[in-house]
């Protein structure tokens, strides 16, 4: 029932410090400011230490991609932080009336026919006739039938 | 979540100071940010490249490299810092992992 999201516990790790290990090996020393949905992170007082452990800097701030992340170190305390904020969560939202996330209706084969039929004879196979990759993201916020909007213009 | 897409980092407070930037692969360069975008591509101004140890390529050498006016591509940019303040020290932790 409990799922530990691991930008959640990033996220609840905001102005703790932490240790980022890059794919390089470098590590990263630091206060996290901010973090996003890519695990793109803001360290401050930051020091940085060289794969091999024999050099360090530091510096007071630092941009991290996320996707050169191998992986974090975050104090213990913050996991009873995001235990707490994701009780507090689930009390306020009554479970099993989400209204869903994600795609939206997936009309059968075929598949949105509003949009499919005129293009689909142009566009060949490209795609697929059915309306290409439509949203899809992680987000699912603006409600299933915004679904086709970034198709090909 | 302000004006541009939600970014970490506010590059506007580094515009027209200098910068340090690694890239995947193990590229360094300093430079004076003149501009970025949200995809965090860069312009340097006065680029100058760290060069590497060609026997280890993950040390920097003292050696450089002036590059002049670029553009970094954003999907290379692994880490961006301000030059200022920036120092190579002595080991800070007082024994490197104890456990």
């Amino acid at each position: 029932m409990s799922n530990l999201l691991p930008l959640s516990l990033l996220k609840t790790a905001q102005g703790h410090p932490m240790l980022v290990e890059l794919k390089n090996g470098e590590t990263y020393n630091g206060h996290l400011v901010n973090c996003d949905t890519w695990m793109n992170i803001h360290l401050r007082e930051v020091i940085c230490t060289s794969k091999d452990g024999d050099r360090f800097w530091r510096m007071p701030e630092c941009y991290i991609r996320g996707n050169t992340i191998k992986y974090l170190r975050v104090p213990d305390e913050v996991i009873d932080k995001v235990q707490e904020e994701t009780k507090s969560r689930s009390d306020r939202k009554p479970p099993g009336v989400g209204r869903g996330r994600g795609r939206g209706r997936e009309d059968g084969p075929g598949g949105r026919p509003a949009k499919g039929i005129g293009r689909g004879l142009e566009d060949g196979g490209s795609k697929g006739a059915g309306g290409g990759r439509g949203k899809g993201g992680p987000g699912g916020k603006g409600s299933g039938n915004r679904g086709g909007g970034r198709g090909r213009g | 979540m302000s004006g541009r897409k939600e970014t970490v980092l506010d590059l506007a407070k580094f515009v027209d100071k200098g910068v340090q930037v690694k890239l995947t692969g193990g590229r360094q360069v300093t430079g004076t940010l003149k501009g970025y975008d949200q995809l965090l591509n860069l312009v340097l101004d006065e680029a100058v490249e760290f060069l590497r140890d060609p026997d280890d390529p993950l040390k920097t050498t003292d050696q450089t490299r002036r590059l002049g006016l670029i553009v970094c591509r954003g999907t290379a940019v692994m880490l961006v810092s301000p030059t200022d303040g920036t120092d190579e020290i002595a080991n800070p932790f007082v024994q490197p992992d104890g456990a």
